[in-house]
């Protein structure tokens, strides 16, 4: 009795030590954990998918039960949001095609450049301390560790795991991520007078104008354009080439009404709590960020998502004394709670390429 | 040959083919239901049922076992939940350490009370190895959730617990 004690004792503090071992190798990325992790991954898979199989019915009727008057009311409230997106697609969609055209035509990097793979959202964290999904695409597919995932809203994480056939993402609302990115500043509302010779009978349209008033005069037209900025877009008023004489007239925005940029880092705060931004610059050509502004990726060299990926916009700026600037909350774009399909891009960063 | 037989038909061999099966329930269907957007903890319940059923030492030795193989699911770092869970599992049979015979509802409040440190030493662990931000109010939810689910599956967890880490009679 006394012997099987005293093996039980060893046998405790052989495991703790190994688990103490395990931790510090796995903290510096050992490549024998990642080895083993991979190894037990390939183990029990095939024992979660037969079990993934055998308790769906329990989780449909769960859902079933639970979800019923949920799905309703979404139901609805979608196809709300459907009649009312699906104008302002088209015009999005032809603003998207001109952007990425004028950036391809600058030599600039543009998401449309990127492949991507389409996956499924296959479960979700067993853990209440860790906000990560699995997917059911890996590195057959092309996946790596740190590629950006999207859905149709926006960025939604990162893969911090992959296998042969599927991949673990972390979400941006987990404490340990972190991506730098760029706050879009929405300039302030602007007027733009613009003095023009038009001939009535060829008059372009001028986008945005809310609202135009417009003075015909038999020669001169003076149209004073209130332009409501757009968070995160530019305003600018273009006139089209329309004058008898072949002069074109195009207005160029000053410098100080195009919107600025500044980069900070978002991390997440767990899933109760939104995503901060912090290290943003208090600079005074940066001025003060509003409530609204757009947050992007800031891409670069070694960042792992490329630029211009939408992630939310800031829901509240909470100020900081001194020199630290501003902390910013930021409401997400995209409803991690309920996703399904979603978009890895095959994106790595110049300095993680290997050369062949 | 002889030798070899008797680690098949160890208990501890047996301990490891039943937590395959829980922890595939626990990435799973536990994963899947979350009343009030919690995760129930069944790998966590067996812990402290083996515990509050076999005393320190088992305890410990389960929780240490099955933390590993739910680390080599999990993202964080490999032996951080073993080292949580063992401490659960040691834990959970102080009960036996104090009472050698507990009644039903010692059992059920042990279930209770060990399951909400387990909560607490997870992300505690985590806070030790610098992945913090996980002890939050939310935390107070967490536990909460967790304790009702895990009473109200002791039961059966209990007599699988029971079941599997019973010593047999020799098969040679």
């Amino acid at each position: 009795m006394a012997n099987a004690l005293a093996t039980r004792k060893r046998t405790i503090i052989l495991l703790a030590l190994t688990s103490i071992i395990l931790i510090t190798l796995d903290l510096q990325n050992s490549s024998v954990v990642s080895g083993l992790r991979s190894l037990f991954g390939t183990v029990f898979h095939p024992i979660e998918s037969v079990a993934r199989v055998v308790t769906r019915p329990i989780g449909n009727t769960w859902h079933g039960i639970a979800d019923y008057n949920n799905v309703i009311d979404e139901n609805a409230l979608l196809k709300q949001r459907i009649a009312q997106q699906e104008g302002a697609t088209i015009a999005a969609a032809a603003s998207v095609r001109l952007s990425q055209e004028l950036l391809a035509l600058n030599g600039l990097p543009t998401l449309a450049g990127i492949n991507t793979v389409t996956a499924q959202v296959i479960g979700d964290s067993p853990s209440n301390f860790s906000q990560t999904i699995e997917i059911n695409q890996g590195s057959k597919s092309g996946i790596r560790v740190g590629m950006p995932v999207l859905n149709a809203a926006g960025l939604i994480g990162k893969i911090t795991k992959t296998f042969a056939d599927r991949s673990v993402v972390m979400l941006i609302t987990d404490p340990d991520f972190a991506l730098s990115v760029k706050v879009v500043n929405s300039p302030q509302k602007v007027t733009t007078t613009t003095i023009a010779r038009v001939n009535p009978a060829t008059t372009s349209p001028v986008i945005p104008v809310d609202p135009i008033t417009s003075v015909p005069d038999a020669a001169t037209t003076t149209t004073t354009t209130t332009t409501t900025t757009i968070a995160g877009f530019t305003p600018s008023v273009t006139t089209l080439p329309s004058t008898p004489t072949g002069v074109s007239s195009i207005t160029i925005p000053f410098a100080s009404e195009l919107a600025v940029r500044e980069t900070g880092v978002i991390e997440g705060r767990g899933p109760s709590r939104q995503p901060t931004v912090r290290f943003i610059d208090n600079s005074l050509r940066f001025g003060e960020i509003e409530a609204g502004a757009p947050i992007v990726t800031a891409g670069g060299s070694r960042s792992l998502a490329p630029p211009d990926i939408l992630i939310g916009k800031v829901s509240r700026v909470i100020e900081r004394l001194g020199s630290a600037g501003p902390v910013l909350e930021i409401e997400l774009v995209a409803d991690l709670s309920n996703l399904s399909f979603l978009r890895v891009l095959l994106y790595q960063p110049i300095t993680e390429k290997t050369t062949p | 040959m002889n030798r070899l037989i008797l680690i098949i038909a160890s208990r501890w061999s047996r301990l490891v083919l039943v937590l395959f099966l829980v922890l595939s329930l626990q990435t799973t269907v536990f994963a899947d239901l979350r009343p009030f957007g919690i995760a129930a903890q069944v790998v966590l319940l067996f812990v402290v049922c083996a515990g509050v059923s076999f005393g320190v030492s088992v305890g410990a030795v389960v929780g240490l076992i099955a933390g590993l193989m739910y680390d080599f699911v999990l993202t964080t770092p490999i032996g951080l939940g073993s080292l949580a869970l063992g401490l659960t599992g040691a834990t959970a049979g102080l009960l036996i350490y104090f009472y050698p015979n507990p009644t039903w509802w010692m059992q059920v409040v042990a279930v209770a009370a060990v399951s909400a440190l387990g909560e607490i030493y997870f992300p505690l662990a985590q806070s030790m190895v610098g992945l913090d931000g996980w002890l939050q109010f939310r935390l107070l939810k967490v536990i909460a959730i967790v304790v009702v689910v895990n009473v109200v599956l002791a039961p059966g967890v209990l007599f699988i617990s029971r079941w599997t880490l019973s010593e047999r009679k020799n098969p040679i």
